[in-house]
C-alpha cells in the first residue's frame, strides 16, 4: 500500500461517511432555512427510513419486542433493494407531509425552545416505539448482492469488493452511496434554484409576508419543503442502513453530528450542508485511520472552531446576532 | 362591597380569610419555603419507603428517595438557566458527568471524603461551565443548544477513548471507595432512633442537607435583585440591554451557577453509586434532564423536582409493574404495562409541551387559584348572606 493508495481510501471513505450526514442535513438545512422550524425529530425520520427499507427490501426473522411475541416470526416484503430506495422515500414524505401540517405548524409562531423541546419529544416517542415493537437489539440489514435482477438478466452486482485503479480493492457498495447521494442532493438543488416551486421557496425565506401579500399561498411549497426534507432523510436511513447496525437507537445517536453538520455548513445553504457533510466525513475516516481513539472527538471538535470562528457557517451569509 | 369586607362583624367567614391571608404573606418568605423544604425532606423516605399504607402504595424504597433529591438538586440547578433565563442547554450531562468523574478520581486517587469528593466534583464542574459557557454563549436561539450538545458530546467521547487511562472507559469508573463523613460517620449506617425511622441512611440525610441548601440558594438568587435581572434577560434580551444591563456577564454567571448545581448533584451521584457510569456524560442524560424540568414545569422553584420525581418513580418503579389493572377488579387494561414506561413519557413530555408548556406544576399552581377564587367568593357570599339576615331582624 502506497500513501497515495491510503489517502485515496481515506478519501473514498471519507466521502461516503460525508454522504449519510448530507442526505440529512440537506433537509435539515432546507427546512430549518425556509421554514425557521427546529426539527430534533429529524433522526427520527432517519430511523423510520431504515426500518422501512428493512422491511421493503428484505424478510429478517424477529426474535424480540412485542411484533414477535404477537407471533409475527418475521418482518419484511422482501421485494428487493430497489424498491426499497423507490418507496421508502415516499412513504416517509408522506410522514413528513402529516408531521409538518399536524405538528409543526402549530410551532411556527412559538419560541424555537418549545420547537426543540416538542420534537425532542416525539423523537423520544418513535425510538420507544420501535424498541417496543422490535426490540433493542439489532437487526441484520445485509447489503443487496445485486439489483434489477429481472429473469433470466442477472442483475447489475452492487456489493463485494471493486478494483479501482491506484486503490485496488474497495468496497463497491459505499461507492453507490456515494453516487445516489450526489444524484439527489443535485436533484434538490436545481429544484430549489431553478424552478418556479424553487423561487417561491426562496422568496418566502427571505420574507414570508411578503410573498403572501403577493397572493401567493405559501403553506403549500412550505409542507413540501418539509416532506422534501423528511424524503432524503428516509433515503439516508435505506442506504446508510446495511453500512451500520441497525436499532432503535441509531435515530438518536445521527441526530447530534447531522444537525452539526448543518450549523457549521451554514443554515438554509445546500452548498454549506454538502461541504460540511465532506469535512466531517473525512476527518472522521482520516482520524480512525490515524488515531482512532480520537475519531469521535475531531467531529465536535472541529464543529467547536467553526463556530467560534465564523459563526454563520462555513457559507452562511445570514447575519448573527451574538 | 368594600364596606363589608373592611367589617369585622362576620366571624367565621372572616376567621377563614385572615388565616389564610396569613397563609398567603408566609408563603413566600424565604424562611418558610427553606423551613417547609426540610421538613418535607425529612418525611419524604419515610413516607415513600416505611410508612404504614402509604409506602405500600408507593412501593418506594430508601435509595430511590435519595436519587430524586440528587437529581433534584440538578434540576433545580437547570431550571435556573432554561426557565428563569430562558437559555436552553442540551449540554449539562458535561457537568453532572464531569463533576461525577472528578469526584470519583479524587476519591481514588487523594481522598475519599464525602465532603472533599463534592467540593472537587463541584469545582470542577464551575470551572468547566465557565469554559463552556464563555463558548457557547456567543450565540443564541437554537445555536446555543447545538453548541453546548456538541462540547458536552466531546467530552463524552474523551473519555470514552483518549482519556480512558483516567475514567477506565467503556467500563465506567468502578472502584470508588467513599470515605465517611468527618472520619465518623459512615454514610451507608442507619441514623440512630427516631432520625433512623425518618431519614434512614446518614446518606439521605448528608443528600438532604445539600438539597435544603440548594433550595435556599436558589430561592435567594431567584429573589435579589440579581435574579430578576435572569427573568428581565428572559423576557427580552434586548431591552434588558438597553436598560443597561450586561447581558453578556449575567447570562455567563447563570450558566456557572447552573453548573455549579449541576456539579454538586454529579458529585452526590457519585457518593450514591460508588460507581461512574460512561452514560453519565452522553447526551440523553442532557435529554432526561430538560424532560424533567419541563415535565414539572420550567420557571418555577419545585416544578423541575416534582418533575425529577415523576420521572425517576416511573422509570424505577412503574417499570416494574407487570399489568395494569382496574383496582379491585382484577381486570387487566394492558399486559406488561412497564415495558412501556418510556413511550408512556415520551407521550405525556410531548403533550406537556404541546398543551400546558408550564409543566405539572403550572397545572396545580391553576388548580390552587381555581381553589382560592372559588374560596374567596364563598366566603363573600356567606359573609353577605349573614349581614342581610343580621339587617332583616
Amino acid at each position: 500500500m502506497s500513501l497515495l493508495s491510503d489517502v485515496l481510501v481515506i478519501l473514498l471513505n471519507g466521502l461516503q461517511q460525508g454522504a449519510i450526514y448530507v442526505l440529512l442535513a440537506v433537509g435539515l438545512s432546507i427546512i430549518l432555512g425556509t421554514l425557521k422550524f427546529v426539527n430534533f425529530a429529524h433522526g427520527a425520520l432517519y430511523l423510520v427510513g431504515t426500518y422501512a427499507g428493512l422491511f421493503v427490501a428484505l424478510n429478517v426473522p424477529l426474535s424480540n419486542g412485542k411484533l414477535a411475541e404477537w407471533g409475527f416470526s418475521s418482518f419484511g416484503l422482501d421485494i428487493g433493494f430497489l424498491a426499497a430506495l423507490l418507496f421508502v422515500p415516499l412513504f416517509v414524505f408522506g410522514v413528513g407531509l402529516l408531521m409538518e401540517r399536524y405538528l409543526a405548524r402549530a410551532f411556527y409562531d412559538r419560541p424555537d425552545t418549545d420547537q426543540i423541546l416538542v420534537t425532542f419529544g416525539l423523537a423520544i416517542v418513535v425510538q420507544e416505539l420501535f424498541r417496543v415493537l422490535f426490540g433493542s437489539n439489532s437487526l441484520p440489514f445485509e447489503q443487496p448482492e445485486r439489483i434489477l435482477s429481472v429473469g433470466s438478466f442477472a442483475g447489475i452486482p452492487v456489493s463485494g469488493p471493486i478494483a479501482l485503479p491506484i486503490v485496488g480493492n474497495f468496497p463497491q457498495w459505499r461507492l453507490w452511496v456515494i453516487g445516489i447521494t450526489a444524484v439527489l442532493v443535485a436533484l434538490v438543488y436545481l429544484l430549489v434554484e431553478y424552478t418556479d416551486f424553487g423561487l417561491v421557496v426562496r422568496a418566502g425565506t427571505r420574507d414570508a409576508e411578503m410573498v403572501r401579500l403577493l397572493g401567493i399561498k405559501i403553506t403549500r411549497p412550505y409542507i413540501v419543503v418539509f416532506g422534501i426534507g423528511a424524503a432524503l432523510a428516509g433515503v439516508a436511513g435505506v442506504v446508510g442502513g446495511p453500512l451500520n447496525v441497525v436499532n432503535p437507537t441509531i435515530g438518536t445517536n445521527i441526530l447530534v453530528p447531522a444537525f452539526l453538520t448543518v450549523v457549521i455548513g451554514g443554515v438554509g445553504s445546500i452548498a454549506g450542508a454538502v461541504l460540511g457533510g465532506i469535512v466531517f466525513g473525512l476527518t472522521t475516516a482520516a482520524l480512525v485511520s490515524f488515531a482512532p481513539a480520537w475519531s469521535q472527538v475531531g467531529l465536535y471538535a472541529i464543529a467547536a472552531i467553526v463556530l467560534l470562528t465564523r459563526p454563520q457557517g462555513l457559507l452562511g451569509d445570514e447575519e448573527v446576532t451574538p | 362591597m368594600s364596606e363589608k369586607d373592611a367589617n369585622p362583624s362576620a366571624k367565621d367567614a372572616l376567621v377563614g380569610g385572615t388565616l389564610f391571608g396569613r397563609w398567603e404573606k408566609l408563603r413566600g418568605r424565604e424562611g418558610t419555603v427553606v423551613g417547609i423544604t426540610a421538613i418535607l425532606v425529612a418525611v419524604f423516605p419515610y413516607l415513600f419507603a416505611r410508612a404504614p399504607v402509604v409506602s405500600g402504595f408507593l412501593q418506594g424504597y430508601q435509595s430511590l428517595a435519595t436519587l430524586i433529591l440528587i437529581w433534584g438538586i440538578f434540576a433545580i440547578g437547570f431550571d435556573l438557566l432554561l426557565g428563569y433565563t430562558g437559555l436552553l442547554s442540551f449540554g449539562h450531562a458535561a457537568f453532572w458527568g464531569g463533576a461525577a468523574y472528578a469526584a470519583g478520581i479524587v476519591a481514588k486517587n487523594v481522598s475519599g471524603d464525602p465532603i472533599v469528593m463534592v467540593v472537587s466534583g463541584t469545582l470542577f464542574a464551575v470551572l468547566l461551565a465557565w469554559v463552556l459557557g464563555f463558548l457557547s454563549l456567543r450565540r443564541g436561539g437554537i445555536y446555543f443548544s447545538i453548541l453546548t450538545l456538541a462540547f458536552a458530546q466531546m467530552f463524552y467521547y474523551m473519555a470514552a477513548s483518549p482519556l480512558a487511562f483516567l475514567t477506565n472507559g467503556e467500563n465506567g469508573l468502578t472502584g470508588v471507595e467513599v470515605g465517611s463523613f468527618l472520619g465518623v460517620i459512615h454514610l451507608e449506617a442507619d441514623v440512630p432512633s427516631i432520625g433512623g425511622m425518618l431519614l434512614g441512611t446518614w446518606l439521605y440525610a448528608f443528600v438532604g442537607v445539600f438539597f435544603v441548601g440548594a433550595v435556599a440558594v436558589a430561592y435567594r438568587i431567584l429573589n435579589s435583585p440579581y435574579g430578576m435581572v435572569f427573568r428581565a434577560i428572559r423576557e427580552n434580551e434586548q431591552r434588558a440591554e438597553f436598560v443597561g444591563l450586561n447581558v453578556w456577564r449575567y447570562k455567563l454567571m447563570a450558566f456557572i451557577i447552573s453548573g455549579g448545581f449541576a456539579g454538586v448533584a454529579g458529585s452526590l451521584f457519585t457518593i450514591h453509586g460508588a460507581y461512574v457510569p460512561l452514560q453519565s456524560l452522553f447526551w440523553t442524560e442532557s435529554g432526561d434532564i430538560v424532560v424533567m424540568t419541563v415535565l414539572g414545569g420550567a420557571g418555577s422553584m419545585f416544578g423541575p423536582v416534582l418533575g425529577v420525581g415523576l420521572y425517576l418513580y416511573i422509570e424505577n418503579i412503574v417499570s416494574t409493574i407487570q399489568a395494569l389493572t382496574i383496582p379491585f377488579t382484577g381486570i387487566v387494561l394492558v399486559r406488561d404495562f412497564g415495558f412501556y414506561w418510556h413511550l408512556l413519557l415520551g407521550v405525556v413530555f410531548v403533550a406537556v409541551v404541546w398543551v400546558v408548556p408550564d409543566g405539572l406544576w403550572g397545572i396545580l399552581n391553576r388548580l390552587r387559584e381555581l381553589a382560592v377564587d372559588l374560596g374567596s367568593k364563598a366566603a363573600k357570599r356567606l359573609r353577605a348572606r349573614s349581614e342581610n339576615g343580621g339587617g332583616g331582624q
